[in-house]
């Protein structure tokens, strides 16, 4: 059963072939350079590309002085060049982990006449789980924005009662 | 889905602008003249007038004409959206996509021209 209030799909056709979206995604240097938006600098711990491999990154916001935890998780699968999944509710060799935000991304690569169908599947935990989330807006640098928007709809909301 | 995701995107724009931001905190009250809004920020009528268009253009505000008064109002409903933790997230993971698949193309004609 899909759920479309805990549930993402997100497709693209890129225009490149499989090869090079496979080693934009696995190769460090090349995932650090679009993982997280600039100007935070994203710098990968681990990518161990097998069942149980562990997948972590930080992040720099003080131009790579000083890095702190963004994802910390375990490959469950991996098919090169076709797909990916990943999920941070375990880490390295398969130890349980409660992260601060429960997913299972799916990233699955398909040929499209010389370019690339990639698709990001990502699913999260129930809505009703998912309340503590509110307040994760503290990551890739929407901070700012989203404590601002927190204060408007807070007000929003006392406005109405 | 694809209208969804880009009237978030338009929204999260619209908000990571200090004075636009303080322009949606403002109306929370109620519906302010543009005149009014303008009053406290040092920037000339027609600098302040783009940032109530993008506003507007992002569905966050409306605003209507009477007589030679602009007044703005606020819709909470896209406000309501990207408030969402779950738009929050398909906002993230699209951006996410989109810088993936332009680094991928860069990529392969670097690759090409080897």
């Amino acid at each position: 059963m899909t759920d479309e209030h805990s549930e993402l799909t997100i497709s693209r056709t890129i225009h490149a072939p499989r090869s090079a979206v496979w080693a934009a995604w696995t190769e460090r240097e090349h995932f650090e350079k679009w993982w997280i938006p600039e100007p935070i600098k994203c710098q990968v711990v681990m990518m161990d590309l097998h069942p149980g491999g562990g997948f972590a990154t930080r992040m720099s916001e003080d131009g790579g002085q000083t890095f702190k935890p963004h994802v910390e998780g375990c490959f469950l699968e991996i098919v090169p060049k076709e797909r990916i999944v990943f999920t941070t509710c375990l880490t390295e060799n398969w130890r349980p982990f409660d992260p601060w935000l429960a997913l299972t991304a799916i990233i699955t690569m398909e040929d499209e006449g010389g370019h690339t169908k990639y698709t990001a599947r990502v699913l999260h935990k129930n809505q009703e789980e998912s309340r503590k989330h509110q307040e994760m807006g503290f990551e890739e640098g929407w901070g700012t924005t989203l404590e601002q928007l927190d204060k408007v709809a807070v007000d929003l909301v006392a406005q109405r009662q | 889905m694809g209208n969804y995701s880009a009237s978030l995107d338009k929204a999260f724009r619209a908000l990571s602008d200090p004075t636009r931001r303080a322009v949606l905190s403002r109306l929370i009250n109620g519906p302010v003249s543009v005149k009014e809004l303008a009053e406290p920020f040092e920037m000339g009528l027609p600098s302040f007038l783009k940032h109530i268009k993008v506003l507007e253009n992002s569905d966050l505000i409306a605003s209507k004409k009477e007589g030679r008064t602009r007044t703005c109002y606020l819709k909470p409903k896209q406000l309501a959206k990207a408030e969402h933790w779950l738009g929050r997230q398909r906002a993230l993971w699209e951006a996410r996509t989109d810088r993936l698949a332009e680094y991928a193309r860069s990529l392969a004609s670097k690759e090409s021209v080897k």
